[in-house]
C-alpha cells in the first residue's frame, strides 16, 4: 500500500514529494473550523516549530483516497476545465453508481458537496417555525446550528445513560416535529443502534408522527462491525419520509473532496434536489468517488485497520483509567474526568490535537479520532503524559 | 410539489411579458444540470467531440494552477481526506486583489452557490426576481421553485440588456440579475451605464438588491469596461458575482465568490448557516489561490486567445449573412435562421457541441462558445455544411 502511494506521488511531482501545502489548510478540520467560526474565532492552531500535528480531531480517514480514487483524479486533470457534466464520466454517471449499488434508481439519490449540504438542505425543507427538529444531545451539531440560524425550533432529547441515543425519547418527541436526525453510528458518542431497533423507531414515529420526515446519518456505516447493525437505504427505499445521508468523508478518506449523497423515495428526497446546488460535486469529486465505489478492497482494508487501531487505542486509554463508550466509529467517546478543553490545550502543546467540547459532557468527556497506529501510539504517549494522576495543576 | 417551472412562470403572469415567461426556463438550467435529480443529464463530452456548449476555457487551468493542485495531495496522498479546513488565505488573495476587507468576500462552490444564496435571500412572495431575458436560468430557476415571483424584461433590438426597462420592472422588486456580458446573448453594456443604472435603482426602488455576475469580465475587450466591486463594497444593496470556471478554465473544480458590503456578505454567509467551507474540496481552494496570485498575464492572454478565435467565428458567420450579436464574452449568440435545436443535433452527428435553447429565441439563435483556433476552424466547417442545407424547418 505504501508503495503504491509512493508510485502514485512519483507521478504526481515528479518523484518528489511537494511541499505540504495543505498544511495550512488542514491543520484543523472542517467540524473544528465550524464550531469556531460559530464562536467568531480565526480556526488557526499554533504548533511548536518542527512538529507535525497528529490530527485526530475531525473523524478523519488518515491515510485519505485508495490508489485507485487517487488515480482517478489525476487522470482527470485534463478535464479540470470541464463543468462536472462535460467530464467523463461526468455526474450523472456517479448518481447512476450510487443507485446500482442499492438497487435503487438514479431519482433516489441526490448529490451534495458532502453530506452536510444534504443535513442543511433537509433542516431547510423539513423543519419550520412550527415544525421542529428532534435531534440527540450530544450529536452532529449542523442540524441544529441550521435549525436556529433559521429561527426554528429544536428538540435535542439526551443520550442514555450508556451514551446511545434515547429512541424511545426521540420517538416521543417526535410527535409533530418536521425531522428527526438520527446519526448511526452517533458522532460524538460513537454508539449505533441495531436494525431492529432502527426499523422499530421508524415504525412509531411512522405510526404517531406520519408527517415526520426521518433523517439517518450513517457517515460512520462503513466503520460499523457490531452484527446486529444493518444499513436503513433499503428501508428508506421503501418507506415514505425516510432518507438516509451518506458521505464520501469517512472510510472513503475523501473529506477533503467533498462528496456525499441522500438516497430515499423520490418523494422524499426531492426538497433536497430543489435546495441542491448546481453542479455541486467538482470533476475530481466524480472521478474519484466512482473509483472508490469499485475499490470494495479500500474500503475492507480501511475497516480493519480502524478496528485495530481502535482496539490498541481504547486499551491504553482504559489503561489510564479512561473509559470510553462501545465505539462502532472511526473515533472514541472517553470519560476523561475533566475538562475536555484542558485535555485538548495540553495536547496541542504537544501536537496532538483532539475533538472540540460536545456539551452537555464537554467538562468530563473527549472525543478522539483514530488516526494511523503510529499517530495513535504517538497519541496515547501524549496523553499518558497529561492524563496521569496529578495533585496540582501549578507545575504542568 | 409538482415541479411545474413552466406552469408557475406563466400564473406570474406580467401583462405582454407573460408570454415569454413562459418559456424563460423551459429549457434546461444554467451550462445543462441544474436539475438533474428530474431532467435527463446530458452524455459527457466524449472524447474527440468539440465542445463549444458550455462557455468553458477550452485550455483549462494552465500549468501553475495544476502545480497548486499536485501539491494540494500533500504527503503520501492523503491530504484529501481531511476536510478542507480555513479558506482565510484564499479569502485574503481575493481581497488583496481588489483592494477590498476580508469582510467582503464569500466563497462558493461556483458561482451558482453565490447566486443560489443571493435568489434565497433576497426574493420572496412579494419580492420578484428581475432579469432580462433570455439570460442565464439559474436565480429564475430558483425564484420560481421557491414560488417567487420572477419579471422578465425583453432585450433591446440589438440584444442588449435594456437598462430602462429592467429599472421599471425592478420597483419593489427583491433582486435583479444583471449578468455583464449577459449569458447567452453576449452583448455588454458599458462601465459608465452600469454605475447609472446602479445608481438609478437605489434612488427608485432602495430595497432591490442587484446581483452584478461578472463571470465573463475578463473577456471584454470595450474600452468602457471596469467592475462593479467598489460600488459593491460601499452599497449593500450590490452584490458581484465571479467565477474561477471561465477565463480561469477552472469549471470543474467548482470555485466563485461574491464581493459586497460587509454587512451583505455577513447575511450572504449567515444564510448557509455559516458553514465556511463546508462545500469547498480542497483541490479547488489550493487551485483557486494560485489561480489568483497568477500576475495579470495569465488573463491577459486567454483573453488574447479569446478575442483571436472570436474575431474569426464572427468573421465567419458575418460573411455568411447570419448575424451576430457583438459578442464581449466567449461566446456569442447568432440568428441562423432556423430551430437550434435542429442545428445542434446536426452539428453533435458531425462531433460539434453547441448550446442548449435560449427561449423566446430556440427557433432562431443559437449560442456557441469559443473553442481554440484549431477547434474553431474545424467547427466552422462543420457549420458550413450544416448550414449550407435548407433548415429542415422554415424559421
Amino acid at each position: 500500500m505504501l508503495q503504491s502511494r509512493r508510485d502514485f506521488l512519483g507521478v504526481l511531482n515528479g518523484g518528489r514529494a511537494g511541499f505540504d501545502a495543505g498544511e495550512w489548510l488542514a491543520a484543523r478540520g472542517h467540524e473544528d473550523f465550524q464550531a469556531q467560526a460559530a464562536q467568531g474565532r480565526r480556526p488557526r492552531v499554533e504548533l511548536p516549530p518542527g512538529v507535525k500535528a497528529v490530527k485526530i480531531n475531525s473523524n478523519e480517514n488518515p491515510l485519505g483516497p485508495g490508489k485507485a480514487a487517487l488515480d482517478a483524479i489525476t487522470r482527470k486533470f485534463p478535464e479540470a476545465g470541464r463543468y462536472p457534466f462535460n467530464s467523463t464520466p461526468g455526474d450523472g454517471q456517479l448518481v447512476a453508481a450510487i443507485a446500482t449499488k442499492f438497487n435503487a434508481k438514479p431519482e433516489n439519490v441526490v448529490m451534495g458537496a458532502g453530506s452536510q449540504e444534504i443535513l442543511k438542505s433537509a433542516v431547510r425543507a423539513y423543519t419550520s417555525p412550527t415544525k421542529a427538529l428532534v435531534t440527540a444531545s450530544p450529536s452532529f451539531e449542523n442540524c441544529p446550528g441550521v435549525a436556529k440560524k433559521l429561527g426554528h425550533p429544536v428538540v435535542a432529547v439526551n443520550v442514555d445513560s450508556a451514551f446511545r441515543l434515547d429512541l424511545n425519547a426521540m420517538a416521543d418527541a417526535a410527535k409533530g416535529a418536521g425531522l428527526v436526525f438520527l446519526n448511526n453510528p452517533n458522532n460524538p458518542t460513537a454508539t449505533v443502534h441495531g436494525a431492529k431497533a432502527i426499523s422499530d423507531f421508524v415504525e412509531r414515529v411512522r405510526t404517531s408522527s406520519p408527517g415526520t420526515v426521518i433523517l439517518i446519518d450513517e457517515a460512520y456505516h462503513d466503520y460499523v462491525t457490531d452484527p446486529a447493525y444493518q444499513s436503513a437505504v433499503p428501508m428508506a427505499l421503501s418507506t415514505p419520509n425516510v432518507f438516509v445521508a451518506r458521505t464520501f468523508s469517512k472510510a472513503y478518506g475523501m473529506a477533503g473532496m467533498r462528496v456525499g449523497y441522500a438516497i430515499g423515495q423520490v418523494d422524499t428526497v426531492k426538497a433536497m434536489a430543489r435546495l441542491r446546488m448546481p453542479y455541486n460535486i467538482s470533476v475530481f469529486g466524480i472521478a474519484a468517488a466512482l473509483a472508490a465505489l469499485n475499490d470494495s478492497q479500500h474500503l475492507e482494508q480501511e475497516r480493519a485497520r480502524n478496528t485495530e487501531v481502535r482496539a490498541f487505542t481504547v486499551k491504553a486509554l482504559e489503561g489510564l483509567g479512561c473509559k470510553c463508550t462501545e465505539s462502532q466509529g472511526n473515533f472514541l467517546f472517553v470519560d476523561i474526568g475533566r475538562p475536555a478543553a484542558e485535555l485538548r490545550d495540553a495536547c496541542a502543546k504537544q501536537g496532538v490535537l483532539v475533538g472540540r467540547d460536545f456539551p452537555p459532557f464537554e467538562k468530563t468527556h473527549a472525543r478522539i479520532s483514530i488516526g494511523t497506529l503510529d499517530e495513535m501510539k504517538r497519541a496515547t504517549a501524549v496523553f499518558r503524559s497529561v492524563l496521569r494522576p496529578v495533585t496540582t495543576t501549578a507545575g504542568r | 410539489m409538482a415541479f411545474t417551472r413552466r406552469g408557475f412562470v406563466q400564473t406570474v403572469g406580467l401583462g405582454s411579458a407573460a408570454a415569454l415567461t413562459g418559456s424563460w426556463i423551459g429549457a434546461r438550467g444554467r451550462e445543462n444540470a441544474l436539475w438533474s435529480a428530474f431532467e435527463p443529464t446530458l452524455q459527457a463530452v466524449e472524447p474527440g467531440l468539440i465542445c463549444l456548449s458550455s462557455n468553458e476555457n477550452p485550455l483549462g487551468p494552465g500549468k501553475v494552477v495544476m502545480k497548486a493542485v499536485r501539491n494540494a495531495f500533500g504527503e503520501g496522498g492523503r491530504l484529501p481526506g481531511r476536510y478542507s479546513g480555513t479558506s482565510d488565505d484564499l479569502i485574503d488573495a481575493i481581497a488583496k486583489k481588489f483592494s477590498v476587507k476580508r469582510e467582503n468576500v464569500v466563497l462558493g462552490c461556483g458561482s451558482t452557490q453565490i447566486l443560489r444564496t443571493a435568489t434565497h435571500l433576497f426574493t420572496a412572495k412579494d419580492k420578484a426576481l428581475v432579469g432580462t431575458i433570455p439570460t442565464y436560468e439559474e436565480c429564475a430557476g430558483y425564484a420560481e421553485m421557491m414560488g417567487h415571483p420572477v419579471r422578465p424584461v425583453a432585450l433591446d433590438a440589438e440584444f442588449r440588456m435594456d437598462l430602462d426597462k429592467i429599472a421599471d420592472a425592478a420597483k419593489g422588486a427583491g433582486l435583479i440579475f444583471y449578468c455583464n456580458p449577459n449569458n447567452p446573448t453576449a452583448t455588454y453594456v458599458g462601465a459608465k451605464a452600469t454605475r447609472a443604472f446602479l445608481t438609478k435603482v437605489n434612488r427608485e426602488s432602495p430595497d432591490t438588491t442587484i446581483l452584478v455576475d461578472e463571470a465573463y469580465f475578463d473577456y471584454v475587450t470595450d474600452p468602457d469596461h471596469d467592475t462593479h466591486v467598489p460600488v459593491a463594497i460601499e452599497n449593500p444593496r450590490v452584490i458581484v458575482a465571479r467565477t474561477f470556471s471561465k477565463a480561469y478554465g477552472m469549471a470543474g473544480l467548482r470555485l466563485g465568490y461574491a464581493i459586497g458590503h460587509a454587512d451583505t456578505i455577513t447575511k450572504m454567509k449567515e444564510w448557509d448557516a455559516g458553514s465556511g467551507t463546508s462545500s469547498l474540496n480542497v483541490l479547488a481552494l489550493h487551485a483557486g489561490l494560485a489561480a489568483i496570485e497568477q500576475d495579470a498575464s495569465f488573463t491577459a492572454a486567454e483573453r488574447a486567445r479569446n478575442t483571436a478565435a472570436r474575431d474569426f467565428t464572427l468573421k465567419w458567420f458575418a460573411d455568411r449573412g447570419m448575424k451576430p450579436t457583438a459578442s464581449q464574452a466567449n461566446f456569442m449568440f447568432v440568428d441562423i435562421g432556423r430551430p437550434a435545436k435542429e442545428f445542434r443535433e446536426a452539428c453533435r452527428a458531425k462531433g460539434v457541441l453547441v448550446a442548449r435553447d435560449f427561449p423566446p429565441f430556440e427557433k432562431t439563435h443559437c449560442r456557441l462558445s469559443f473553442g481554440t483556433i484549431d477547434e474553431m476552424k474545424k467547427a466552422v466547417a462543420v457549420f458550413g455544411e450544416v448550414l449550407g442545407k435548407k433548415a429542415a424547418t422554415a424559421a
